[in-house]
């Protein structure tokens, strides 16, 4: 990237000109963060002002008033809503799908990635085209599909239901990573005695444990991303999950909770944007994975 | 680890002789797969079969087989209706209108990006919270920016003097189009400008040097060599994100509802309310079910116009 920097740079910059580009790009990216984080800055100052200040016109928006910080809209929103239940509800439809994901698309990633079968090569596609159906035609007919599986309104159906698209994006994401660990590899151990199932147990699944953590966060955060399935499936407050939780639970008729409502954005949102931020370089070579090589 | 050994063998074989066969690409490769085609075909094939189905039935969710067939009754009466018309519009509108917008916004950022500074690494992880943030999550936090009273927006506008009186932004039929307009854009400019750095990263330096050598300019390097260079990888992110905004019920759903007077749905929100809220879910199927040609006219456009700028 450092390369690819320079290159858009002027060939023998002059100071002057150099420091006013600096300028103008960081004033660019100072732009985009502005625009990127108030929404998050606003959940910021939303949970910790209080209501006072929160809805005094004529208080300073931006920050704390007069009134200081408070800790109570958080109090309300781990004492008196289900916010506990639906934190524990998304941690446990999180585990299920990342180890259904994980026993799924492993083995499926190794087979299209390094052994030759008839049909491998049109599998992969088909399992990538997979990925980009919508959840928006399949939530209607899942309603019905899940509920003969008698999972409807429970934790099962989302545990059912979010697999059907990590399994595709999380088997790609796989292959892509196998295809990187040099065939020499698994030759010699399979000179040396092995056979190819031992391996594939001895030398490639240890040297593709940090593909499998990323296949895991992935499953995690792509599951975090969805509210279709959630909202449609599951109407007990005690079987939420915590975005739809956060986002329906605490509007009673017109009154919007809004400092609790953004203390759960936050609290829910933002170890999600972290852990997804780290791993975006791959979440980009999953998608583009097949069009470079 | 589901190690395929157990799976017995169909002829009988000892569970050696079974073993032994499972070393055999031709074996063990469709073994591995099964399961993620088996979960694919119930979960997936399945329900997308039954999405045509239902859409030429009379379902309901009080049904508990799959209602009585209809035909296409459930086409006809949504092409009558005015609030299909209006979801069809929005939904092909919503989409072109922030793809472009998302397009020249994530442009520019990929080249701030890829100057490198000192810092990048900071603002990158800002700059990318629309994308990394849960959307449900996102898309309440903008319902809130955009309140009627205490709306953030209305109070920066009049500060710097771009906004004056207190627009509603939720509740003006033109309004809530921007607003839903401009959270889509804000939700996924961070992408277009992620997938473009990717590209960028992957053209080699000499090309670029070589061009330059030539006499080209930035606009002419970033149309004549970066962009058929990274051609593939555009096509596979825009591909992705079209599809994604032209799905997404999140944002209409938090933000407005449809409303006001349901000028503002999109074809995966009304699915959503004339399936689940009102219950009908043939009705419903049929609504999202035109999606899929909308899906496949946008594939195939996107598909072409790559292509020609492909050297």
């Amino acid at each position: 990237m450092a390369a690819l920097a320079a290159a858009y740079q002027p060939r023998r910059p002059s100071r002057l000109r150099h420091v006013r580009k600096r300028a103008l790009v960081y004033a660019g990216l100072c732009f985009y963060a502005f625009i990127a984080g108030l929404p998050v800055y606003w959940m910021f100052i939303t949970t910790f002002k209080p209501d006072q200040d929160l809805y005094n016109l004529r208080a300073f928006p931006l920050f704390f008033n007069q009134h200081g910080v408070t800790l109570d809209h958080i109090t309300l929103l781990f004492n008196r809503t289900g916010f506990v239940v639906w934190m524990r509800n998304t941690l446990v439809v999180a585990f299920a799908v990342v180890l259904i994901t994980l026993l799924v698309s492993v083995p499926a990633g190794y087979a299209l990635a390094r052994l030759r079968f008839r049909g491998a090569e049109s599998l992969t596609i088909g399992i990538f085209m997979t990925y980009l159906v919508p959840t928006t035609l399949l939530f209607l007919p899942l309603v019905k599909v899940i509920s003969w599986m008698g999972q409807f309104d429970k934790l099962g159906a989302l545990i059912l239901a979010y697999p059907t698209f990590t399994i595709p994006f999380c088997t790609w994401l796989m292959a892509g990573f196998f295809k990187t660990i040099p065939f020499e590899i698994e030759e010699a151990a399979m000179i040396d005695g092995c056979s190819r199932l031992g391996a594939i147990r001895r030398v490639i699944l240890p040297l593709s444990l940090a593909g499998m953590l990323t296949v895991g966060i992935f499953a995690f955060t792509l599951s975090m991303q969805d509210f279709v399935y959630a909202l449609t499936f599951v109407s007990s407050s005690d079987q939420k999950v915590v975005n739809i939780g956060v986002v329906t639970e605490l509007i009673r008729g017109d009154v919007f909770y809004w400092g609790s409502l953004m203390a759960g954005a936050l609290i829910a949102g933002v170890p999600v944007a972290i852990l997804y931020s780290f791993f975006l370089d791959y979440f980009v070579k999953g998608i583009t994975g097949g069009a470079v090589k | 680890m589901a190690r395929p050994v157990a799976i017995p063998d169909a002829r009988g074989r000892t569970a050696l002789s079974g073993l032994h066969l499972l070393e055999r690409p031709s074996v063990l490769g469709p073994v591995l797969v099964a399961p993620a085609i088996l979960y694919i075909l119930v979960l997936v094939g399945y329900p997308f079969v039954l999405a045509v189905y239902l859409s030429m039935t009379n379902t309901d969710v009080a049904t508990t087989g799959l209602g009585r067939f209809v035909g296409l009754d459930n086409f006809l009466a949504l092409f009558q209706t005015e609030v299909f018309w209006t979801a069809l519009r929005n939904t092909l509108m919503f989409t072109l209108v922030s793809a472009v917008l998302k397009g020249l916004l994530g442009t520019l950022l990929a080249f701030l990006l890829a100057e490198n500074l000192p810092g990048t690494r900071i603002f990158r992880f800002v700059i990318l919270l629309p994308w990394t943030i849960p959307i449900a999550l996102s898309s309440i936090t903008w319902k809130w920016m955009f309140d009627t009273q205490y709306s953030i927006i209305n109070w920066i506008g009049k500060n710097i003097g771009l906004i004056q009186g207190n627009p509603n932004w939720l509740g003006d039929q033109t309004l809530a189009v921007i607003s839903i307009i401009a959270v889509n854009v804000w939700r996924g400019f961070p992408f277009s400008a992620i997938i473009l750095l990717a590209g960028m990263a992957s053209i080699s330096q000499e090309v670029l040097d070589a061009a330059k050598v030539d006499g080209a300019g930035p606009v002419t390097r970033l149309r004549k060599i970066i962009v058929p260079m990274i051609a593939p990888i555009l096509f596979v992110g825009s591909l992705y994100d079209l599809v994604f905004t032209m799905t997404d019920m999140t944002v209409v759903y938090l933000l407005t509802l449809g409303g006001p007077a349901n000028t503002t749905h999109v074809l995966a929100s009304l699915a959503f309310l004339v399936g689940v809220q009102s219950g009908a879910l043939g009705r419903g199927a049929a609504i999202a079910l035109l999606l899929l040609p909308i899906l496949l006219i946008v594939v195939f456009i996107t598909l072409r116009t790559l292509r020609r700028r492909d050297i």
